[in-house]
This record gives structure tokens, sequence and C-alpha cells, in this order.
């Protein structure tokens, strides 16, 4: 299949330091197809998150449970270990429904994968996000006559979203991080053109060393953002948490 | 006709895979516990502030944060026997990067690895003892080492439980990409079990339940572990 592992031998040419913009250029049009699968995980994840998280916070018979074990699985279970097991699982599934999509394009599978991974982490984010804030809000929000769809999404969800914002941003950030792994099943993404550079050519490290670049800007812009919306939230009178503690131990 | 699972090929995969479930903790723990040590020197050097040092530990940490661990497997695999021929050349040196065993690359890029997201554990952990201990460690007569390796560390580790938890199930799933530069571990050898006859979906169910079982063990012994260390702390949060 398309696995691509264990060549076994060790077998990088001379380093030439000329070659890592070289190749930096040819990698940089892979970078569409990693965001591609980032984005696409990121829409279905939620979506996923969302119900799931619904499930979990009205604590739903046997769906409940369902989640759980689905939670579990996800955090239990590689992501490589996930991927294969989609790509073979499946087909194998579906085909018993006598519905052959052996033929699908395997990008498909890693975005099934990845969105189920997202939808996992990400429904334990809003689950203790809407629980950490304190029930006496909602409460509140009631007394002064709101509804329960009003006390959500103007008193809840405002507080929530602030208290999910730093996971959200690690959880992107390691998404991107994990797509990585897509090549396995035969992607052309950033580590999938550099593999097939670094097959023709055996320049591996100088490879290696581009693909650590752009993987390394692209967190780095994403933290950034994060950052940028996380202040944004807090601007809008939520007071900064500060640690007086960091000051004293300089 | 629809494809049917062989649940005794799970079965004998499971057995296959499980004789090399060692080999996964041992790529698993040493790293941790390099990365511990290397964690608690970089936490120790960004809470300092020492000059340059300081600057370059933050870089290191930034960038093991910013890139996939199969970048750094790769990166070390590829990088290290260069240098290491490059050096044994110039010292004339008896070995060459062939004698080096593979598993050294991997115990290095792991270790590497963890040490980064360590330090960040191990800093917050640091930062969540009252300082107030530290001064009463220095009045009774304590160096400022003995204070942090009596008094500090110790709570600073057990405030961080869970997350050092997370750390170990990181690596133990990170394991899985060591295959990568060809060692057999439990993911290689469901590869390998499986190649010969096609049942791919068999093997890696039977690696799944491996991995599952022993992320769940770990977060049992976690939570066990927790009410231990937290017994002397009765009184709320820190």
């Amino acid at each position: 299949m398309a696995v691509e592992y264990g060549n076994g031998v060790n077998m990088g040419s001379v380093f030439d330091i000329k070659l890592i913009p070289e190749y930096l250029v040819k990698l940089i049009p892979a970078i569409p197809t990693t965001l591609l699968i980032l984005v696409s995980a990121l829409f279905c994840g939620t979506i996923i998150a969302l119900f799931v998280a619904l499930v979990r916070l009205y604590k739903i018979p046997v769906l409940n449970q369902l989640a759980l074990v689905y939670v579990s699985f996800i955090r239990g279970v590689p992501t490589l270990i996930q991927l294969f097991l989609v790509f073979y699982g499946i087909p194998s599934v579906l085909l018993l429904l006598n519905i052959d999509i052996s033929r699908a394009p395997a990008l498909i599978f890693v975005i099934v994968t990845y969105s189920l991974g997202m939808g996992a982490f990400l429904s334990e984010i809003i689950r203790t996000a809407v629980n950490s804030v304190d029930r006496g809000q909602s409460e509140a929000a009631y007394s002064v006559g709101m509804t329960s769809r009003e006390a959500f999404v103007r008193i809840v969800f405002p507080q929530a979203l602030l208290v999910a914002m730093p996971n959200l941003g690690n959880l992107v950030i390691s998404s991107m991080k994990e797509t990585s792994l897509a090549f396995s099943l035969g992607i052309f993404d950033l580590v999938g053109i550099g593999k097939v550079i670094g097959a023709r050519t055996f320049h591996f490290l100088e490879i290696y060393i581009d693909l650590a670049i752009i993987y390394f800007v692209m967190c780095f812009i994403l933290e950034k953002v994060f950052t940028r919306i996380e202040a944004r939230l807090q601007s809008r009178g939520h007071k900064p948490i500060t640690n007086h503690m960091e000051e004293k131990w300089a | 006709m629809g494809i049917k699972i062989d649940y005794s090929f799970i079965f004998s995969a499971l057995v296959q895979e499980l004789k090399v479930l060692p080999l996964t903790l041992t790529i698993t723990i040493v790293p941790l516990m390099f990365g511990l040590g290397i964690g608690i020197i970089i936490a120790i050097i960004r809470l300092r502030k020492i000059p340059v040092v300081d600057r370059i530990a933050a870089f290191y940490v930034s960038f093991v944060r910013g890139t996939p661990l199969l970048l750094h497997i790769m990166l070390i695999y590829f990088a290290l026997p260069m240098a290491f021929d490059a050096l044994a050349l110039k010292y004339k040196w008896s070995l060459h990067s062939k004698d080096i065993p593979i598993i050294v690359f991997i115990f290095v890029a792991f270790s590497i690895n963890a040490g980064a997201y360590m330090s960040e554990i191990i800093r917050s952990g640091i930062l969540s003892v009252n300082y107030g201990q530290v001064e009463a460690a220095y009045s009774v007569g304590m160096t400022a080492p003995q204070a942090m390796r009596r008094i500090v560390l110790p709570q600073a580790l057990a405030v961080n439980l869970p997350m050092l938890c997370s750390m170990f199930i990181a690596l133990l799933q990170g394991s899985s990409l060591a295959f990568s530069i060809s060692i057999v571990e439990v993911t290689g050898e469901a590869n390998i079990y499986a190649a010969a006859s096609f049942k791919f979906l068999e093997a890696f169910i039977a690696a799944a339940i491996i991995y599952w079982g022993m992320t769940i063990l770990v977060e049992r012994i976690t939570s066990i572990l927790e009410k231990r260390v937290q017994r002397y702390n009765r009184g709320g949060v820190t």
C-alpha cells in the first residue's frame, strides 16, 4: 500500500547549505494541501465537537457513554494508527453496506481521521469551558429577565470562549503538526513532497531543515493570531490574569 | 460481498505485537527520564533569566514546540551521523556513525522533544509553589540548590502530575513514529506482521488495543498517585 517506511539505510548525500533555499521554494506549493487538511478538519471537527459536548453536558443516556468511549479512544490511540484504521476500516465497513469507496481519494480518509481527532479534543475543551462558567451567572441573567438563549449567547458563551481560547489555540497548533503524518497514506502534503524530492536527490537533511522552518513559521503565525484574538477578547472588560510569582522568581 | 474481519488474526497480531511492547515502553520511558532532566535545567535557566543562555533556551523550547515530532526524528537521524563522522575524522576516533545503534537516534530525538515540553510543565509547577516556602527554606539555612531540590521541585512535580501523565502518553503515542527509521516497535510489528497476508486492518486494530490499554492504565495509575501525592495538602488549591 501507500506506506512508505523504514528504508533501514541511512543514506544522505553530502550536506550542501545552498540547497536549503532551493528546496524551500519547491516545498512552498505544498503548504495549501496541509492547510486544506487543517481547515477541513477544524470545520468538520467543530460540528462533531458541538454535538459531543452537548451530549456530555446534558448527560444524554447511552449517547453519553458512547461519547466517553469515543473521546477515550481518540486520546488513547496514536494518530498514525487512527489514520490506518480509517483508511482500511471505513471501506470494509461500507462494503458490508454494498458501498464501494475503494477508489475514493486518500485525502478524504485523512480529513475524516483529523476531523474525528479534532472533534474529540474540541468537545472536551467546549465542555470544560462551559462548566467553568459559574452557574450563578446564568441564574443572574434569568433574574434580569433574559431568556435561556439570551443568557447563553450574551453571558455564558463570551466567558466560556475566553476560557477556551488558549486551549483552542494549542489544539489548532498541535493539529497542524499532526498533519505531518498524512504522507503515510500517500498524501502529497509538505512531508509528502519532501519525501518525493528526497527520494530523487538524497539530500534528506536539507529537506527536513526546510520542513522544520516551514512548520516553525506556520506555528509562529498561528500563535500570534491566537494571542491577538485572546487579547481582543480580554480587552472587552475581562481583566487578564497576571502572575505576580513570576517577578519574584526572577 | 463485504470483507470479513478475521478475528483470530487480530488475536495472533495482538500476541505478536505484545512481544515488542517492552521496546515501545523503553523508547517512551528512557526519553521521559532524560526529558525530565533537560526540562528541570531549562526551567531553572528561564526562571532565573540567566543572560544569553536564557535566549537559547527560549529558542530551543519554541523551536521544538513549533515543529512536528516526525521532523525531530528525521533531523536527528540525518544530522547526527554527519556531525559524528565529521568529529570522528577530525579527532581520529576509530568509531564510525554506522556503529551507533539506531535506537540512540530515537532516544536523542525524543529526549530533545520531551525536554522542551517538560520545561514548560516544570516552569509552571515551580511558579505555583508559594515563594514563602523558599524564604522559609533559606531561613532554616538551606542553600538555593537545596531549597530547589528538597522543597520546590517535589511540590512542582506533584502539582503537575496530570501533565506529566499527558507527557508520558504523548511520548507513548509518539513512539509509533519510531518505525519511520526502521525500529520495530508495536506499530512497526503491526506493519510487518500484516504485510504477508494484507490483513492490515486486523493488525492495526490489535495495535490500537495495545496503545489504548496502555493509555488507560497510565491514566489510572496517575489518578491513584495523585491522591497519594496530594495527601499532605488537604486545604484546597495551592
